[in-house]
Formats: C-alpha cells, structure tokens, sequence
C-alpha cells in the first residue's frame, strides 16, 4: 500500500482492513461507520447537564457553556466567530459539541489532546473564555443545596472543582449522534451517490474519516483568515491574549491564524494555518463551517474544496481542483446532512428548570463547618 | 514614611513631644500600656516575619510601664509622600494613570474599574461596610480609600503587599475584585491607540506593558493626598486652624483616649498589626454570597482544611505569616481624611466615627458588647477610656480636624479601541499567504 500515510497510519489500515482509492492515489483511512456506545454515569451526566448550562460557571456569572455552545445550533452556534467572555470576544467558530466525547482530540488548534476533564478546565478558566477562578466556583456551588445534593448522588463528594471537570465530561458522553440516515441505513439515493464521491473522487475520507469523522490531525487546507478577528478590538485582543500566551513570535503583527503552529512552531513557519479535521456529523445544526466560520453553507464548503481551497504556501497538497459537476456537489451535500442526525434539544440534554438567583444563605453559620 | 517626618520636624512638634512625654507620664500612673504591645526587639530582623507582629504578652506590658514611651512620633505636619526611584513622577505618567484608574478595561469583563470600588465621592473607598465584588461576587473586607495611600510602607488591610506598584495588579487580578488577566488587559491597552502613544511617551517601549501600568496608577496615586487639613495648618503655625473644643479633643487624643499610641506621627498611624477587639461582620451570617467569598478567601490565602472548615473570622495578619499571634490583626489605618471614608474597621463594623469613638471608650466592645472572635490576640493598648460624652465631642471634632476639604474628580473621557490593522493590510497579508 503506497500512499501519503505515516507508519501509524499503515498500521491502522492493517488492523481496520480498509484501503480506499483517492484521486489517483492510494490512501488507508479508518472505516467511516456508526460511533460506539460510551457507558454513561447517570447521576453524574446529571450533574454535568445542570453545570452546562449555569451561569455560575463563568467569572461574571454573564456566561454558560450553553451560551456559545446552544443545543438548538448542534452545541455550536451561528455567530461565524464565537461569543467569548463578556468584554471581550472570541477569535474562532465555536465548534459542536455533539460527539465530542468521541474524540481523541479538541480545539481547532489541537492543543489539548489529552481528556474533556482538560478541556473543560480549560474552557472555564480561560481568560477570554469563561475566566473563572475555579476555586469561587467550587464555593459557589457548596452554596447551592441542590448541587451538594446531586454532586454527593454522582459519587463525587462536596462540590470541588475536580467534580466539576468530571461531570461534565461525562454529560458531553450523553451528546451523541443519534437517528442519523447514515446510521440507520436510510440514506437517499442522492446522499449515496454522494458518500462514492466522498470516498471516491472527492477524497474526503482522506481527512474525514472514523466513526467521527475525523482524523484528528491538523491541515492547512487554504480557508481564508477571517478580517473580523483583526478589525473587531475585541477579538483582537482575545487573539492576542492567546497568541502570546501560546509564545507565538511576532504576535503582535499577526495577520493570520497560526492554527496548530503551536503544537511545534516550526521556524520556517511552514506548519502555520493548520487546524483540526473537524467532525462531519451534525453539520445540519452547525454553520457555519470552519475554524473562523468564513463558509456559511455546505454548499460553499464543498465549493471550497472543489475549486481545491484558497491560495496558502502552507496549504496540504491534498488539497486540489475537485472538478465536481454540480450534480455531484448537491450530492456531496446530501451525503454530509445524511451524517446528522435528531437534534438533542429536550429535557434529555438540556436542563431546562431555573436556577436560583441567589445563594441561599446557610443558617446557623456560625456553628456548622464551613 | 519617616523620611519626611524628620525632614519637617520644627520647632511646633518638638513642642508636642514634650506635651506627649508629658501626657504619658501624667498617664502612667492609671494605665498599664506605656509602649504595651510591642514585638520582640528582633522581629522586625527576622525574614520570616517581615512585618512587626505585636505581642501582646503580659511581662511586656510590666516592663514598658516603668517608662514613658519616647519613641511615640507625635503628631506632625503631612509631607509630601514618598517616591519609590524605580518609578518617578512625570505629568505625563500621572495624566496617564488616571486614565487607566478610571479604565474598567483593566478588568475581567472590562466592566469595573479602580475607581468603582475607589469612587471619588466615596471618600475613594466604597461606602459599604464589604465592598461590592467583581461581577458575581461581593469582596470580604471594605474597600481602603485610595487617597494619602501613598504613605502606607504596606497596602490591603492586612498589609499584604508592599508598594502601590504592586497592590493595583492584586486588585485588577483578585477573584472577587477586578479578575482580570494580565495577557488580555494588555492587549487591550494595545489596541487603544491613545495609550500606545502615551505609554511609548513616558516609558519608551514600543508597546504598553501590563507592568507600565500598574507603575502609572501608582503615581497618579501619589498625587491623591491631603497635606492642608486643620491639623496641619495647626502644626504649621496657625493657631486659629483648631478651635478650642477640637484642641481640647487633640489632648484627649494624646492622652486619656489613647489614640497617639498608635495613631502617631504625621500619617497618623504607626503602621504596625493589633487586634483592638473589632467583632465579626454579621453579614456572613446573612448573605449566602457573602458566606461563598469567605470560604475561598480562606481557601485562597492558604488556610489549612482545619481552618477552612472552622474558622468564622477574618483572621488578617495570620494569612501572611501564619503565625496564630497574628490572628485578627490588622494594620493600624490612618485616621486622615476619615470624614468622607465611613463605615469603619475592616468590614465597616461601625457606620460614623462616634460609634468607632464609643467601641474604643469600651474597651474595644461594641453597643452589644460583643469583640474580637480571637480574643488571645486582643492587645492591652485599647483599654476602658471612661471619657464624657463631652469628652467624645471633644475627640470627635479633633478627628474631624484630621479631614481637609473632600477631594473630587471627574472622570476623565476614556480613549477608545481602534483596529490595529486596516482591511487593505489585511487584504495584502492574505495575498502573499
């Protein structure tokens, strides 16, 4: 088998058995095929679901999870660049949480791959994200009865910042696709014709490919940076918050997004504009698309890929000219909306009872432990 | 601080120190303190204890009763407040850091600045016993007025830092204050073109740093003082800037009341750490958020899990140096400008100074009779006074004569973000991608 892999990669096309023929080429890419079933801690999911979507979880009590991450938009939403923390905002699209527990790796950039407890972390300190000191938000949530109750249900002691990173981890399990035409074997025969071209002429699967629909490595694949990052303060100023941070050089004359550079800050810059695969599935819920949401519908991001993407000196040379008919493209399309599946917008995923407004006060204070 | 105690010492408080000592000695015979809660002589050399925990041990008290105290500094005229050589005043510096005072975009959510728990007309303090918190939180102790800080050795009530340069980034950074962060709060001091040109002009960077700012608050701080109160006109030669009840209040204040001892010398206060009985804010046990901010500023400042989960008290001094003869000290506060900076004590205990005068004349107990949750610590200094209630008028309006005119500010028009690139440069980057 002769391809552009890795050794790993050959690896797995012997362990999976699938050898796939792409534009001309030979590649070995995971099988695509329905996602496994995650063991779910119930008390736990609970638990995770309540701290999804309350507020308390950011510094200024201004944000939940769910505000950048809404369960009607897929746990995306449909700003092309995110919301971010009040008083300033976000540099990147948010991407979808359904399926994310599926993943082997997460943020655009790639920059964690180790666990959601990570993730999760991160997201809620992260200055220009959720910039909680995690140690109010553990007393915040002592002082609420109900979360003392359920944290002690889930196994997880007095409400802690540790409880935290493990409940909702263990929620986002409990967002999985579900009902998806693919996975039940329902596809039309216009999403049929298009998963050939997917495997076939358009060579997604080269990328896309997994139960999720993802590799889990970062590409440059040519998407055009996104001005409103440099032309909006507010999200310049996240970027460059983030930029530094991530000790990238000149960060103050950044005019691109350096994506995954940070993983390994080649010198030359030649690893400069790569960013995660993302997952295809639940795209119906989730434009736009790409990691700055410049492509507002699949239709422009099958035509991205068909004119082979926009001019970068770092762009992956597997992106080329597609030379997809239209007939072909509407296809393609009709294959990516067979990838999704029911929306997880009731009761089930989403908590929806109100949340106190204050912190009930503890009687007797002075004589119970604190 | 007693660089310009020296430097301004005349012929007037030299005067004084002679009514002091006499005073003291007239005292002696009723009173056990004389110089009371002092720590050990080595103290102050010990690294570990960078700061003069007092000790308020009984052999101590003996052996300073045998002589009266000469080392009280008396009263002086207010000079002008120290400059650190690491960062020096320029119009240019200060004009700046009043804007950035003024900025919530040193802030979390750039919604709060200095100035909204240091408000102008809040005697550049909070008027709330607790000052309000950053968005979501309520603070744990009140707000400490920012005017004449610049004579403090040590900021925050506890004395926790060690220079205005380095108490503004703990404020803007604090959980329940500013929660900001230094890499996003500079970023947006970037992106402010106003602030590029002016930072580059008085530090000569190309960029503002987080650092340069702190530095510029600190000295538009240094600006924010009172030296021209009734007291100092008085020390400075004007008999006429205290009338007669608020002289007769200033004996008082030297002597029965006992306030000289360690509300002395010109900044009225000897900077050092007492519990003076000061009871528990009652507020933690009615304000669920209140409780929330009390447990994490315990688990904040390094209580261990015994503490955390038993201790109902602000313990002060103790977080620092975690030395339990510290527990429920404070810093002694100047009185200065106290007419404009109600309520009191380190939660704002007491609402005016009368009710402060009153605890003080009961031997540190409030109208309920109730003190200090660390009573081991209390010092022997604050001790019955028996004063009149003329006698409290009396002290009342010399304290009051330690307030000059209110000092206020309007707030300065903030300079607004610009795009740091135009579309064209934008275009151009993408071009040669």
């Amino acid at each position: 088998m002769v391809a552009i892999v890795t050794t790993r990669q050959c690896f797995f096309a012997v362990t999976l058995g699938v050898s796939l023929a792409i534009a001309g080429q030979v590649v070995a890419a995971p099988e695509i095929g329905p996602l496994p079933v995650l063991k779910v801690n119930e008390a736990r999911a609970e638990l995770g679901k309540r701290l999804f979507f309350d507020k308390r979880v950011s510094g200024d009590v201004g944000i939940s999870c769910a505000t950048c991450h809404e369960p009607e938009n897929g746990y995306a939403n449909k700003d092309a660049l995110s919301k971010g923390y009040p008083g300033n905002k976000h540099f990147r699209n948010a991407p979808g949480l359904i399926n994310t527990a599926h993943k082997k790796v997460w943020m655009h950039d790639g920059r964690i791959g180790t666990n959601l407890n990570d993730v999760t972390r991160e997201m809620i300190t992260e200055d220009y994200i959720m910039n909680m000191d995690m140690r109010i938000m553990q007393e915040r949530f002592k002082q609420d009865p109900l979360y003392v109750e359920m944290f002690k249900a889930a196994g997880l002691g007095e409400p802690s910042n540790g409880g935290v990173r493990k409940a909702i981890p263990e929620y986002l399990k409990t967002l999985t696709s579900r009902g998806a035409s693919f996975d039940k074997g329902t596809m039309s025969a216009s999403a049929k014709r298009g998963m050939k071209i997917f495997k076939g002429k358009a060579g997604c699967v080269a990328c896309h490919n997994g139960p999720v629909f993802t590799d889990g490595k970062a590409y440059n694949t040519g998407v055009k940076e996104n001005f409103d990052v440099w032309l909006d303060p507010q999200r310049h100023q996240a970027f460059i918050a983030y930029a530094a941070f991530m000790g990238i050089k000149n960060y103050m004359n950044l005019k691109r997004d350096p994506g995954a550079h940070l993983q390994k800050h080649a010198a030359d810059g030649s690893d400069m504009g790569k960013f995660i695969t993302p997952s295809l599935r639940e795209l119906k819920y989730t434009a736009p698309y790409m990691h700055n949401g410049t492509s507002k519908t699949l239709a422009d991001v099958v035509a991205f890929y068909n004119r082979g993407g926009d001019n970068d000196r770092n762009k992956n040379a597997r992106i080329k000219p597609l030379k997809l008919g239209k007939a072909e493209q509407k296809d393609l399309v009709a294959f990516l909306l067979a990838l999704s599946g029911e929306p997880l917008t009731s009761s089930k995923h989403v908590w929806q009872e109100a949340y106190p407004a204050e912190y009930p006060v503890i009687a007797n204070w002075l004589n119970v432990p604190n | 601080m007693g660089s310009f105690n020296k430097a301004e010492q005349k012929a007037p408080v030299l005067f004084l120190i002679i009514t002091v000592v006499v005073t003291a000695v007239a005292t002696m015979a009723t009173v056990t303190f004389a110089m009371g809660d002092k720590p050990p002589a080595t103290a102050s050399k010990v690294s570990l204890s960078p700061m003069s925990a007092a000790e308020p041990t009984q052999p101590q008290v003996k052996t300073f009763a045998k002589v009266a105290n000469p080392e009280i500094p008396p009263l002086a005229p207010l000079g002008p407040p120290p400059i650190p050589a690491d960062n020096p005043m320029s119009d240019a510096k200060v004009a700046l850091g009043k804007l950035l005072y003024f900025d919530p975009r040193l802030g979390g959510d750039a919604s709060i600045s200095c100035a909204t728990c240091h408000e102008p007309e809040q005697g550049w303090s909070f008027a709330e016993g607790i000052s309000r918190g950053y968005p979501g939180t309520v603070h744990w102790r009140g707000s400490q007025p920012v005017l004449n800080s610049a004579y403090y050795n040590k900021l925050f009530a506890a004395g926790s830092t060690p220079s205005l340069e380095s108490q503004a980034p703990s404020a803007a950074r604090g959980g329940v204050a500013g929660n900001g962060e230094n890499d996003i709060m500079e970023a947006r001091l970037r992106l402010i073109p106003d602030y590029v040109n002016r930072f580059n002009d008085v530090f000569g960077e190309p960029w503002p740093t987080i650092n340069n700012a702190w530095k510029a608050i600190a000295a538009f701080e240094r600006t924010l003082v009172q030296r021209d109160t009734p007291l100092d006109k008085y020390l400075l030669g004007d008999k006429t800037a205290l009338d007669d009840q608020q002289l007769r209040g200033k004996t008082l204040y030297e002597g029965k009341a006992r306030c000289i001892l360690c509300h002395n010398g010109a900044f009225t206060t000897n900077e050092k750490y007492y519990n003076i009985g000061v009871p528990r804010a009652t507020r933690w046990e009615e304000d669920g958020l209140a409780q929330v901010t009390f447990r994490f500023e315990q688990y904040a400042k390094g209580a261990t899990e015994e503490m955390y989960r038993n201790i109902k008290d602000d313990a002060g001094l103790y977080y620092r140096n975690k030395n339990k003869w510290s527990m429920g000290k404070f810093r002694v506060p100047s009185l200065r400008y106290t007419k404009y900076t109600a309520p009191f004590m380190r939660q704002g205990q007491f609402y005016t100074l009368e009710e402060v005068i009153d605890f003080y004349d009961r031997g540190g107990f409030d109208e309920e009779g109730r003190t200090t949750s660390f009573p081991e610590t209390k010092t022997p200094l604050v001790q019955k006074l028996g004063l009149s209630d003329e006698e409290k008028e009396d002290l009342l309006t010399f304290i009051e004569a330690l307030s000059g005119d209110e000092i206020l500010m309007d707030k300065p028009k903030l300079p607004p973000y610009k795009p740091l690139f135009t579309r064209a440069e934008l275009q151009a980057a993408q071009a040669a991608k």
